[in-house]
C-alpha cells in the first residue's frame, strides 16, 4: 500500500500551513515532543526497571506498573499529538525518510506491545507470572521504545 | 571583559583536532548527541517521577521521601551521562555554542535548576516526617516541585534551541542582543 496520498494530503492540511507561515511553530512543537518523551520515557524505565528488580523494589510491582501506566498515556498523547503537527510541516521529506518509516514501525509495534500485551499481562497478581515472563516483558519494552526514540532522532540526521 | 575570556577559551578549544574530529566525524557527533537527548529519559524521567510525587499526582500512597530516595541513584546516573555528553557537544562547537543566547539562558537556567534542587531536599529532609505519608504534600513542597518541573522544562527548551540560528552572531540584530550573545567582534563593529 502506498502512502503517498496521505502525505500529500497532510502536507498540503491546515496545519502544515500553520507551520510553514510562522517558522519558530515546528521549534516550540518539537520542544514539547522532547519533553512527552521524557515523561514516556521515564515512565518506561521505571516501570520496567521495577520488574527487572532493579528500582524502587521494596513497592509491589503492581502498584509501580499502574502508577506509571496513567503517566506513560500522558505523554504518548503529547508526543503523538506534537508528532503529527512536526510531520506535517516536512510531510513530504519524511515520505522518503527511511529513518521515519523505522520511527513508525517501532512506535505502532510499541503501542501494540503496551495496549494488547503489557497492561492486560500485568492487570493481575505479578506473583502469579513466571518471573521469567516479567523479566522478557521489561526488556522487550525498554527495547521497542528505546527504539523509537534513537530512530526519531536519527530522522534528523538522514 | 568576560565575554572576551570565555571567547578565547572556545577558540582555543575549537583549535584542537580532537574538537574538530568530533565535529566533522559522520557518526560520532551524531551519537553522542543522540546519547545526549535519550539520557533524558533518564534523568529528567526520573524527576518527573519524584516531581509527580511531590505534586500529589503519582505514587500518592508511597511515602514521598521513599520515592525521593529510591530515585536519587538513577536520576543522577542520567545526569551524569547528561553532562559529559553535553561538554563534548560543547568540545565539538565551542564558538557558535559560546555566542549561543540559547546556551547562555539554558546554563543560567542549569544554575537556577541546581539552587532549586538544593533547597527542595534541604526542604524536604527537614520537614520530611510531617508529611511522607500524606498524599499530597504541603504547599511549599509542591511549589518547589512545580518549580523544578518548570525550570529544567526551561532547560530542555532551550537546549533544543541551540540548534536553530535565529540568533546567531553572523546575523544583523540588536545591540542588546550581540551583548547577550556575547559577540564580541559585532559589538565592536557597531560601535
Amino acid at each position: 500500500m502506498d502512502l503517498y496520498p496521505l502525505f500529500e494530503w497532510l502536507d498540503t492540511s491546515l496545519l502544515a500551513d500553520i507551520s510553514k507561515a510562522y517558522g519558530g511553530t515546528f521549534a516550540v512543537i518539537q520542544m514539547f515532543h522532547l519533553m512527552g518523551m521524557a515523561l514516556m520515557g521515564g515512565m518506561v524505565l521505571v516501570g520496567d526497571l521495577r520488574l527487572l528488580n532493579i528500582l524502587l523494589r521494596d513497592l509491589p510491582s503492581e502498584m509501580v506498573i499502574e502508577n506509571t501506566h496513567k503517566w506513560f498515556g500522558v505523554g504518548l498523547t503529547i508526543m503523538i499529538i506534537s508528532g503529527i503537527f512536526m510531520s506535517s510541516a516536512v510531510a513530504m521529506k519524511l515520505y522518503y525518510n527511511s529513518m521515519f518509516a523505522a520511527k513508525m514501525a517501532a512506535l505502532a509495534t510499541g503501542i501494540v506491545f503496551v495496549y494488547a500485551i503489557r497492561k492486560p499481562l500485568l492487570a493481575g497478581d505479578h506473583t502469579e507470572l513466571n518471573p521469567w515472563t516479567l523479566r522478557i516483558v521489561a526488556v522487550t519494552s525498554i527495547m521497542i521504545w528505546f527504539t523509537v526514540a534513537a530512530s526519531g532522532r536519527w530522522i534528523g540526521f538522514s | 571583559m568576560l565575554n572576551e575570556i570565555l571567547l578565547s577559551l572556545a577558540r582555543w578549544l575549537d583549535s584542537q583536532s580532537w574538537s574538530t574530529q568530533i565535529h566533522e566525524s559522520i557518526y560520532l557527533y551524531s551519537w553522542i548527541e543522540t546519547t545526549h537527548v535519550l539520557s533524558l529519559m533518564i534523568f529528567l524521567g526520573m524527576l518527573c517521577v519524584i516531581d509527580l510525587r511531590m505534586l500529589g499526582w503519582a505514587f500518592d500512597k508511597v511515602p514521598a521521601s521513599t520515592i525521593a530516595n529510591r530515585l536519587d541513584k538513577p536520576m543522577m546516573i542520567g545526569f551524569a551521562i547528561m553532562l559529559i555528553s553535553g561538554f563534548l557537544l560543547y568540545y565539538a562547537i565551542p564558538v557558535r555554542t559560546t555566542q549561543s543566547i540559547w546556551f547562555r539562558t539554558k546554563v543560567i537556567l542549569l544554575i537556577l535548576a541546581g539552587i532549586n534542587a538544593f533547597l527542595f531536599r534541604a526542604k524536604m529532609q527537614a520537614s520530611a516526617s510531617s508529611w511522607d505519608l500524606d498524599p499530597i504534600p504541603p504547599k511549599r513542597i509542591r511549589v518547589g516541585a512545580g518549580l523544578s518541573l518548570l525550570l529544567w522544562s526551561g532547560v530542555v527548551i532551550t537546549g533544543r534551541a541551540i540548534a536553530y540560528d535565529w540568533f546567531d552572531c553572523r546575523r544583523e540584530l540588536p545591540y542588546a542582543m550581540y551583548w547577550a550573545a556575547g559577540c564580541v567582534d559585532e559589538m565592536a563593529a557597531f560601535q
